[in-house]
């Protein structure tokens, strides 16, 4: 500890004691190290209330002596819906901090728990949210000409999140993994997907990594294919029937749309013909068979991962899409990938997205809080 | 290098390499990747406004075609006029705007350290997000109570504008967009947004605004080819009294959406996801 008043203050608790943050955006392990459990003790000095995870600063020690600290949190949207505000904790106010320090020894912290002196009251705590139990919803609203509706009926908000898996496994599987694809064993690599053997070994690193290394956070790419629809701040469809195309709004990253287009054309030219030009969402067409919207997209760029968890793939990817409204609340998706860069053969997954309703799709920037 | 160094070295070489190029207002530089901006104003007359079943305007893209919105200007149009330049009708001039000391000072310094963050891939509200070479998409659907504005020239994102009759939330997060609610007067779109955040322009030179803004766009498509964009600012924290600006926007047929991602290959990228005075992020990992 370079800061002898510090190591007064820092606390290190019991090493096994792990206390690990259950619902970050992205893999927050792969900054901070779980094994490092600090306390903290200071005075407010900022609170930077904005996404994708609320900073809050402290000076720490006295006199000379004093450092500031950023400590990490949640973001504004899951602090909001917890019932925080960006005044709960103001410049000024004395706080102690229970959590994780950062690998690269750097002043920050993962707050894992925070506390107001003054009432020893406890604040930020985003509850883990239950599992909600699958109840049958209404019927599948539909369009006067009788295709079902992806989006909300008119007059009504809501949209689709809480997807069933967090990561893209081949079906029949069962793989464990946290919410941002993270393995809870690295030994589960090769039952992930029919991984080449380049792939496997990059998925392998990623996973080693920590999924440091995602584009997604490092820069706010966005998540084109499957991974659009693992994202913890949901997704909505905005079908525009008169121009034959919907639009999947992305709640996630920086709230992207992507198009898909049933008016018939072919997968070339929606670029102004330029087929040099490949895409994070792809050139997506789509049609209706009975009740399913079938999508079929081509025409990606490797410059981002397709699913959470960082499964690779190439230029080659090929997706066929399928979405199903089978109630009200449930939105069925399942998904064949082809990449014969990246995979010996195709394969399939899916998972169950639920209806939110009543609700906006969260305004969330992955920028919000670069400088 | 030193930060300034860096900085300085990072705009060279964004401006060489086109990152900033829709900062330039050539007017034609969506045109190679998305549009056919550059195609020449036909000289027939314009056809008359394009009405919806009931008499409303139709701002969007009728069916059966496929169009953007672009500025007028091509996008470089200033949003209040120099003092040096020739006078614009019902546009100010750089000392008329009722600017307080510190937005006067802010706005001198903007004026010579173009470093806006819409190149930074962040969002851009107001008027800025209509002056991009890229333009928009109006999505005005009659089953949807809410018009979309596809800002197709920032980071791949869009603006929701509620027209359900829903009143403002009492406790708004600051955003980039604000938070947006219209109702039509006769031909005009009125929109009231409030719940800014000041992270980004307001429009291309940089006329400061605070989160005390309240914002009121009247858009009137005039004849088919012309939306006239009209917005009063009404920012106590900046200003000494409400002024308004506009522009024309221009529609332009057979063009339309496109996949543009600011972020990718933006050579800036430590200015969008590095260091930050407060605190190390030398990390390779973020917030």
């Amino acid at each position: 500890m370079r800061h002898p008043v510090l190591s007064l203050v820092v606390l290190v608790a019991a090493a096994g004691l792990l206390i690990l943050p259950l619902t970050a955006h992205h893999e927050i392990t792969a900054k901070f190290d779980p094994a490092k459990t600090s306390t903290l003790r200071g005075i407010v000095t900022y609170v930077d209330w904005s996404n994708p995870h609320v900073h809050i600063f402290m000076n720490v020690g006295t006199g000379n002596n004093q450092v500031n600290w950023a400590v990490e949190l949640e973001s504004v949207v899951d602090l909001q819906k917890a019932g925080y505000k960006r005044d709960t904790v103001k410049p000024g106010d004395a706080i102690s901090v229970e959590g994780i320090t950062a690998r690269d020894n750097s002043r920050q912290i993962w707050g894992n728990t925070v506390t107001l002196t003054a009432g020893n009251r406890r604040v930020f705590n985003v509850p883990e949210e239950p599992a909600t139990p699958k109840t049958a919803g209404a019927p599948t609203p539909r369009w006067p000409d009788g295709k079902p509706r992806l989006g909300p009926v008119t007059g009504t908000t809501g949209y689709w999140a809480k997807p069933s898996a967090s990561i893209l496994v081949q079906s029949g599987t069962t793989v464990r993994a946290n919410k941002n694809g993270l393995l809870a064993n690295i030994a589960d690599v090769d039952k992930v997907a029919p991984f080449q053997p380049w792939a496997r070994d990059l998925f392998a690193l990623r996973q080693r990594n920590r999924l440091a290394d995602d584009p997604q956070y490092l820069y706010c790419l966005p998540p084109g294919g499957p991974r659009q629809f693992q994202g913890a701040m949901g997704v909505q469809f905005i079908e525009d029937k008169e121009h034959q195309r919907i639009f999947v709004f992305v709640g996630s990253v920086d709230r992207n749309w992507r198009l898909i287009y049933l008016d018939g054309r072919q997968q070339v030219g929606q670029v102004r013909g330029d087929a040099d030009n490949p895409l994070y969402y792809g050139r997506s067409v789509g049609k209706w068979e009975g009740d399913a919207l079938v999508v079929d997209t081509k025409g990606f760029n490797e410059k981002f991962w397709f699913s959470n968890g960082g499964l690779p793939h190439t230029d080659k990817l090929h997706l066929i899409e399928k979405f199903t409204r089978t109630d009200t609340n449930t939105l069925k998706y399942e998904v064949t990938i082809d990449d014969p860069g990246a995979y010996t053969r195709s394969w399939t997954s899916g998972w169950d997205m639920q209806w939110v309703a009543n609700e906006e799709l969260p305004v969330f920037f992955c920028q919000d809080n670069r400088p | 290098m030193t930060q300034r160094a860096l900085v300085a070295f990072i705009l060279a070489l964004a401006l060489v390499t086109g990152v900033f190029g829709q900062n330039l207002g050539t007017g034609t530089g969506g045109g190679q990747r998305g549009t056919t901006a550059a195609a020449a104003t036909p000289a027939v007359p314009a056809k008359p406004t394009p009405r919806w079943p009931n008499g409303k305007p139709l701002l969007g893209t009728s069916p059966g075609e496929v169009s953007l919105w672009l500025p007028a200007g091509g996008g470089g149009e200033r949003f209040i006029n120099a003092d040096s330049a020739v006078p614009v009708p019902d546009k100010l001039r750089e000392s008329e705007v009722p600017m307080q000391p510190w937005a006067r000072a802010l706005f001198a310094y903007r004026l010579e350290n173009q470093l806006e963050p819409h190149t930074r891939c962040r969002p851009s509200g107001g008027p800025r997000q209509f002056l991009t070479p890229y333009g928009v998409e109006i999505l005005e659907m009659p089953s949807s109570q809410t018009i979309f504005i596809m800002d197709l020239g920032g980071p791949h994102t869009y603006r929701a504008i509620y027209m359900d009759g829903r009143p403002h939330p009492a406790d708004l997060v600051p955003s980039y967009y604000g938070h947006s609610i219209g109702r039509w007067e006769g031909d005009t779109l009125v929109i009231d947004s409030v719940g800014f955040n000041e992270k980004f322009w307001i429009d291309r030179q940089g006329t400061p605004h605070t989160d005390r803004l309240h914002m009121i766009e009247k858009l009137t498509r005039t004849d088919y080819n012309t939306i006239k964009y009209e917005v009063t600012i009404d920012d106590v924290g900046a200003y000494t009294k409400t002024w308004t600006s506009g522009f024309n926007l221009r529609w332009v047929a057979n063009s339309e959406l496109f996949e543009y991602v600011c972020q990718d290959n933006n050579y800036a990228p430590e200015l969008m996801v590095g260091t930050q005075e407060s605190v190390d992020r030398t990390s390779k990992i973020v917030p």
